[in-house]
C-alpha cells in the first residue's frame, strides 16, 4: 500500500470518524450539563429564546460599527479567510467531486482563476494571522500551543492545495498524498482544539442569543 | 563461447547506416532524458559495444509482457537491440526444449557469472515452498535465487515482476510476490505495466550498453526518465481537467468532446508511466486517447484499489454506518463525562453545603424574622 | 439541609444571628485549600451555557478592543478573557468533555495561589461587569457572566479585595445593606428625608402595590433622589411604600462574588416586597442590582416572581405612556449647548431598555445629544460591577474614565444626565479628577423637578 492509498483509504476512514467521534463527545460533554431553566419574565421587547438565538447565529457574523474602527484588521483577515477557504471548500472543482462521489450532490465550480485567487488570499491571510498572533500583545498573551497548532493545520491543507492545482514544484502524486493527509490530520485535531470553533461559535451565539433574546436585548 | 561482434557491425549487416544509429541514439537520448549532446557518445558506445548476455525467465505470468515486448510493427532500430543482446535463454521464445534447453541455462549462467542481465516476468509465488510455479521440477524461488546471485543486475519486466501484479491481487492465493521482496543483494530496475511499454526496456538496455550502469529510478524502482511524471500531467486532455469539463459517462457529449476521463474513474493523476507521451503501437495511441480511462496498471497493487470506474477523489461513498458509530461512541464518552462533571458538582455542593452550615449552624433552618411591621 | 448547596438552601433573613464572615475565615485557611476552594467555586453552578462558553474561546482578542481599561491603558493583561485564564484552566481540567486527559497528561499547569492573587486585579479592579466584551465576542461568549462566576472563586478562596468590598459584604450579611445601617437608623433616614424635602413618605406599609427600593449610597450621598422617589410615586398616584427589611439594592455581595450574600440580599427584597402585595418592585438607578432582581431572581428563589421588576425609568416611561405621569418640559440652558445621556450598561445594553430613558428624556423636551456611543454599543463609566467600591482602583478608573469623558465633550453638552447611582458617583469624581466642568444630572431627579402638580408648582 502506497502512501496515497493510506492517505484515501483508512487514514480518511478513520480521520472522519474521529472528527465526528470527537465532536459529538465534546458537544455532549457540555450539553449533557444540567439544565437550569430560567424562570425570569420575558422583556418587553422580547424576540424569545429561539429567535433570539438563530438570529445572533447571524448577527454576529457582521460587525458592529461601534467596534469596527478597533477590530478592522481582525475583522477583514477573519472575512478573508474564511470566505476563502468557501471558496475553496465548496467551489474547486476536485472538491465538489468528492462530495458528489460521497453523496450525489452536485453543483457547478467556480473557474479555476476564481479558486486560485481565493487560495492565495487565504494563505496570505493565514501565514498574516500566523504573525500577528506571534507580534500583537493581545494575541500573545492569549495565544497557546493549541492555536498555533491549529492555524498551521489549516495553513498546510491551503499550501499543499494551491501547489497541487498549481503543479509546481513537487510531482503531482507526491503533493496529492501531502494535501489528503494534511486535510485529515486537520480533521483529527479539529473537535479537540480551536478548530472545533467551527461548531462552538455556533453553540456560543446560540446561547447568549437565547439569553439575550428572552430580555430584548441587542445581541 | 560465440565470437563477440559489435553492434555497429551487426547493423551494417542489417544494412543500417550510422546516421540511422545516430537519429536512434539521439531519440534514446531524450527519451532517457539525457542532454541531445549526448546522442553521439551514445552512437559511438553503441556501435562499440558487444553483446550483452541477457538470461531472461518467466514466472507467474501470462506472457503479456513478452507479447508486448516482441510485438513487431514495423521493424524499428529499437527492435535490432535486442539482436544485439545475446538473448541466452528464453523458455518461450528458444528453440530448445527440456533437457537442452536447461543446459543453456546452466552454461550461461556459468560462462558470464557476475556480467550477465537477469530480466524476469511475472510474480514469485511463496507459499507452500513455492511449488505454484515450477519449471524442469525447479521452483520460481529457487531459480531467482541461483540466477540473481550471478547477475549484473535484474531487470523486473512488467508489473507482477515488479509488484506482484495480478497474482498478488486478494487474496492471493500463492502468496506472490515482487522480485524486490526476494531480491535484496542486486540493483533492480522496475519497469511495470501490464504490459510494460517496449520502448522503456530498449531505454534502460540502451543505457546500460552505454554507461554500463543502471538509469536513475525512483523510490519504487522505476527508470525516472519514464516514471517521473504521471499520465495526468502528460494527458492531453489536461486542461479540460484544469477547466473542470468532464466526462460523466462514456456516450454522453463530454465523452464525445473528449473531456476529461477523471469522473469515470481515470487514474492517470496517480499513475507514472510514459503511455501520454510514447503511446502504443508504434506512437498510434494510449488507451485515454481511445476513450477509456487509464487503469493505473503500472501501479503496485492497482487490482486491489476499487473499482477502475470509480473516480479518484471519491470512495464508495461515505461509510454511514460508521460514521453513526462513531457518533453514538462520542455520546457515550461525551455523556460520560457530563456524568463525572455532574457528579464532581454535587460533590463541590456537598461539601459548601457542609461548610455553610458549620458557619451559619441553626439559623439557616429556623426563621427567626417575622413579617414586616 | 445537609447535601443542599448554600446557594439552594434555606437562606437567613438579614438581622438574623451575625453570619460568620468567610472573607475573614478563609485568610487562615492552607494555599492548596484555598486553591482548591476557588476552582469549587468557579465551576459549582456550571451548565451548559457556561462550559458553551469556555469551549468557544477563539483567542481572537476582538474583546479586548471592546474594553475600556485596555483600550485607555493598552496593556494586554485587561483582555476580557484573559481575566478568566485561571478558571478556563480549572475548568478544562475539572469539569470539561476533555478533563481526563487535561489532568492525566497535565495538559494545564495547576494554578498557583501567587497566581490567583495577581488575577484579584483583573477580576475586581478591572471589569466592570458592563458586556461590552460579550457584544463584541464573534463566539457570542458572555465574558462578563463568566467573570462573575470567576469572582464567585475568589470569594471561596478568600481573595477579594478584602480591606474594602469584602468588608462591605460581610455587612450586608448582616444588615442587607453594604453599611451596615440598622433598619430603624434606615426608617428614621427615610422620614427625616421626607421632612426636609417637604415629601410624603411612605415607610412600611404593611399593603403596598409599589416598592421602590433605593441604594445606600442614595441615603448618605444623595438624599434628594430619595426624595425625588417618594415625589414621583405621590404625583402618579400610586399605593407605594418604601420596605425597610427590603430596601437596599446594592448587593455588594452579587459584585464581591458572595453568593451566600447576594442570595440573602435578593431573597430579602423578594420576600418584603411579596409580603405587601406589592406589583411592581421599581430598581433604583443602579446597575448591577437591577439585571440581578430582573433577570436572576426568580431562579434564586426557584419560582417566578409574583411581581414585575422594573427598572425607575422603565417605571417612569411606563406612567407617561400611561397618562399618569405629567412633566413641564424642561427650560432650555443659556448657552444651549443641551445634554447628553449616559446608558447605564445593565439597562441598555445587558436588559435591552435603552428606550425606556428616552423616552422620559422627550418627554422632558431635552435637547439631547447623543454620545458617539450610546444605548447597547455605550461605554462604561468605569465605576460598575463594584469597582468604584475599590480605594485603590481609582486611578485605573479614571483612566478608564478617559474615552467616556472624550465622547462627552465631543457632544458638546453642557449636563451629562444618568440613570443609575454608580455611573452618577464615578462621572462626578472622574470629571472632578480631571478638572472637568461638565454637569452631572439624575434622570429622576429632573423629573421630580418637572412634575405637573395640577397647577401647584411643586
Amino acid at each position: 500500500m502506497t502512501l496515497l492509498d493510506f492517505a484515501r483509504g483508512p487514514a480518511l476512514y478513520w480521520s472522519t470518524l474521529i472528527m465526528v467521534c470527537g465532536l459529538v463527545w465534546r458537544l455532549a460533554g457540555v450539553a449533557l450539563l444540567p439544565f437550569r431553566p430560567d424562570r425570569s419574565a420575558a422583556g418587553p421587547q422580547s424576540r424569545g429564546r429561539v429567535r433570539g438565538a438563530l438570529g445572533t447565529i447571524v448577527s454576529r457574523s457582521l460587525p458592529r460599527r461601534t467596534f469596527l474602527a478597533r477590530t478592522f484588521a481582525t475583522v477583514v483577515v477573519g472575512y478573508a479567510m474564511h470566505l476563502g477557504l468557501l471558496i475553496i471548500l465548496l467551489g474547486g472543482a476536485p472538491h465538489i467531486l468528492l462530495v458528489a462521489q460521497a453523496t450525489g450532490l452536485s453543483w457547478p465550480s467556480l473557474p479555476k482563476g476564481v479558486v486560485a485567487l481565493a487560495s492565495a488570499v487565504t494563505l496570505v491571510t493565514l501565514v498574516f494571522v500566523l504573525v500577528r498572533r506571534c507580534t500583537h500583545p493581545v494575541l500573545r498573551l492569549l495565544s497557546n500551543f493549541d492555536d498555533f497548532l491549529s492555524i498551521v493545520l489549516t495553513l498546510v491543507p491551503v499550501a499543499t492545495g494551491i501547489l497541487l492545482a498549481e503543479e509546481t514544484v513537487l510531482p503531482y502524486r507526491t503533493l496529492l498524498t501531502w494535501h489528503i493527509l494534511s486535510v485529515e490530520a486537520m480533521m483529527i485535531w479539529l473537535p479537540f482544539g480551536k478548530l472545533s470553533h467551527v461548531v462552538f461559535v455556533f453553540a456560543g451565539r446560540a446561547v447568549s442569543g437565547a439569553k439575550l433574546g428572552k430580555r430584548g436585548a441587542t445581541t | 563461447m560465440k565470437p563477440r561482434d559489435t553492434l555497429g557491425q551487426k547493423l551494417a549487416g542489417y544494412g543500417i547506416s550510422r546516421r540511422a544509429l545516430l537519429k536512434f541514439a539521439a531519440a534514446a537520448a531524450t527519451s532517457l532524458a539525457l542532454p541531445p549532446g549526448v546522442a553521439p557518445a551514445i552512437a559511438e558506445s553503441l556501435s562499440g559495444a558487444r553483446r550483452q548476455s541477457l538470461i531472461w525467465l518467466s514466472f507467474q505470468d501470462c506472457t503479456g509482457c513478452l507479447e508486448s515486448l516482441t510485438r513487431s510493427d514495423a521493424p524499428g532500430i529499437e527492435r535490432l537491440i535486442f539482436d544485439f543482446i545475446s538473448l541466452d535463454y528464453q523458455e518461450t521464445l528458444m528453440a530448445a526444449a527440456g533437457a537442452a534447453a536447461d543446459e543453456t541455462l546452466v552454461r550461461a549462467a556459468r560462462d558470464n557469472h557476475g556480467k550477465y542481465l537477469l530480466a524476469i516476468d511475472g510474480s514469485v509465488p511463496t507459499a507452500e515452498g513455492g511449488v505454484h510455479s515450477m519449471v524442469g521440477g525447479r521452483t520460481n524461488m529457487d531459480m531467482l535465487a541461483e540466477l540473481a546471485e550471478g547477475a549484473a543486475a535484474v531487470l523486473a519486466i512488467g508489473t507482477c515482476a515488479a509488484y506482484g501484479g495480478i497474482p498478488k491481487a486478494a487474496p492471493n492465493p500463492t502468496s506472490a510476490v515482487g522480485i524486490a521482496d526476494l531480491v535484496k543483494e542486486k540493483p533492480i530496475v522496475n519497469i511495470p505495466g501490464c504490459p510494460p511499454i517496449p520502448e522503456v526496456l530498449t531505454g534502460v538496455l540502451v543505457n546500460f550498453l552505454t554507461f554500463g550502469r543502471l538509469p536513475d529510478l525512483d523510490d519504487l524502482g522505476r527508470p525516472l526518465a519514464y516514471f517521473g511524471t504521471t499520465i495526468h500531467d502528460q494527458c492531453y486532455r489536461r486542461p479540460y481537467y484544469d477547466q473542470g469539463k468532464f466526462a460523466h459517462s462514456f456516450d454522453d457529449e463530454g465523452a464525445r468532446q473528449g473531456w476529461c476521463l477523471f469522473e469515470l474513474g481515470c487514474k492517470g493523476p496517480t499513475t507514472r508511466n510514459a503511455c501520454a507521451s510514447l503511446k502504443w503501437n508504434g506512437g498510434t495511441s494510449f488507451p485515454i486517447q481511445s476513450g477509456h480511462g487509464c487503469l493505473g496498471c503500472s501501479e503496485p497493487d492497482f487490482w486491489d484499489k476499487g473499482s477502475f470506474y470509480t473516480s479518484l477523489s471519491g470512495g464508495e461513498g461515505p461509510p454511514w454506518d460508521a460514521v453513526g458509530g462513531a457518533a453514538a461512541v462520542g455520546l457515550g464518552i461525551g455523556g460520560a463525562a457530563a456524568f463525572a462533571a455532574r457528579r464532581s458538582r454535587a460533590a463541590v455542593d456537598r461539601q459548601l453545603a457542609k461548610e455553610w452550615q458549620r458557619d451559619h449552624g441553626a439559623t439557616a433552618t429556623s426563621k427567626t424574622e417575622e413579617d414586616g411591621p | 439541609m445537609s447535601g443542599m448547596p448554600p446557594s439552594l438552601a434555606p437562606a437567613a433573613k438579614p438581622g438574623a444571628k451575625p453570619a460568620t464572615r468567610r472573607v475573614a475565615e478563609s485568610r487562615d485557611q492552607a494555599d492548596r485549600a484555598r486553591l482548591d476552594a476557588a476552582m469549587r467555586g468557579f465551576i459549582s453552578d456550571f451548565g451548559p451555557e457556561a462550559a458553551v462558553y469556555m469551549e468557544a474561546c477563539l483567542h481572537c482578542g476582538q474583546c479586548a478592543e471592546a474594553c475600556q481599561f485596555y483600550v485607555e491603558t493598552g496593556d494586554p493583561k485587561y483582555t476580557p478573557i484573559w481575566k478568566i485564564e485561571p478558571f478556563k484552566q480549572a475548568y478544562s481540567r475539572e469539569m470539561g468533555p476533555f478533563a481526563p486527559f487535561f489532568r492525566a497528561f497535565g495538559l494545564t499547569p495547576k494554578v498557583t495561589l501567587g497566581e490567583l492573587e495577581g488575577w484579584q486585579e483583573l477580576l475586581y479592579d478591572s471589569c466592570n461587569m458592563c458586556g461590552r466584551c460579550s457584544l463584541v465576542c464573534p463566539a457570542g461568549i458572555d465574558i462578563a457572566d463568566l467573570v462573575e462566576k470567576a469572582r464567585h472563586g475568589m470569594f471561596e478562596a478568600g481573595l477579594v479585595p478584602g480591606d474594602y468590598l469584602g468588608a462591605l459584604a460581610g455587612k450586608e450579611q448582616e444588615t442587607g445593606n453594604p453599611f451596615g445601617i440598622s433598619r430603624e437608623d434606615v426608617r428614621r433616614a427615610l422620614l427625616e428625608i421626607g421632612r426636609s424635602h417637604g415629601v410624603e413618605m411612605h415607610v412600611d406599609e404593611p399593603r403596598a402595590a409599589v416598592v421602590p427600593t433605593v441604594s445606600s449610597i442614595d441615603l448618605k450621598m444623595y438624599p434628594a433622589s430619595i426624595a425625588a422617589t417618594a415625589r414621583v410615586l405621590n404625583h402618579v398616584g400610586a399605593s407605594w411604600s418604601f420596605r425597610t427589611d427590603g430596601f437596599d439594592a446594592d448587593n455588594v455581595s452579587l459584585t464581591a462574588g458572595d453568593r451566600t450574600g447576594q442570595r440573602l440580599v435578593t431573597e430579602a427584597i423578594v420576600d418584603a416586597a411579596t409580603r405587601c402585595g406589592a406589583e411592581v418592585l421599581i430598581m433604583p438607578e443602579c446597575g448591577h442590582s437591577y439585571t440581578e432582581m430582573r433577570w436572576e431572581a426568580a431562579n434564586t428563589v426557584g419560582h417566578a416572581l409574583p411581581f414585575r421588576v422594573l427598572h425607575m425609568s422603565e417605571y417612569l416611561a411606563e406612567c407617561l405612556d400611561a397618562g399618569r405621569l405629567k412633566l413641564r418640559p424642561v427650560t432650555p440652558d443659556p448657552e444651549g449647548r443641551g445634554v447628553t445621556f449616559h446608558d447605564p450598561c445593565q439597562l441598555s445594553r445587558r436588559s435591552g431598555r435603552s428606550d425606556a430613558p428616552r423616552k422620559v428624556m422627550a418627554a422632558l423636551g431635552l435637547d439631547l445629544h447623543e454620545l458617539a456611543d450610546h444605548g447597547a454599543d455605550s461605554w462604561c463609566c468605569g465605576g460598575g460591577g463594584g469597582v468604584a467600591l475599590i480605594n485603590r482602583a481609582r486611578p485605573l478608573r479614571d483612566k478608564a474614565f478617559a474615552i467616556k469623558r472624550r465622547q462627552v465633550a465631543d457632544t458638546g453638552a453642557g449636563t451629562v444626565i444618568v440613570s443609575c447611582t454608580g455611573c452618577r458617583q464615578t462621572f462626578e469624581h472622574g470629571f472632578k479628577d480631571a478638572g472637568g466642568e461638565t454637569g452631572v444630572g439624575s434622570l429622576l431627579d429632573l423629573v421630580a423637578g418637572q412634575l405637573e402638580e395640577d397647577g401647584k408648582t411643586p
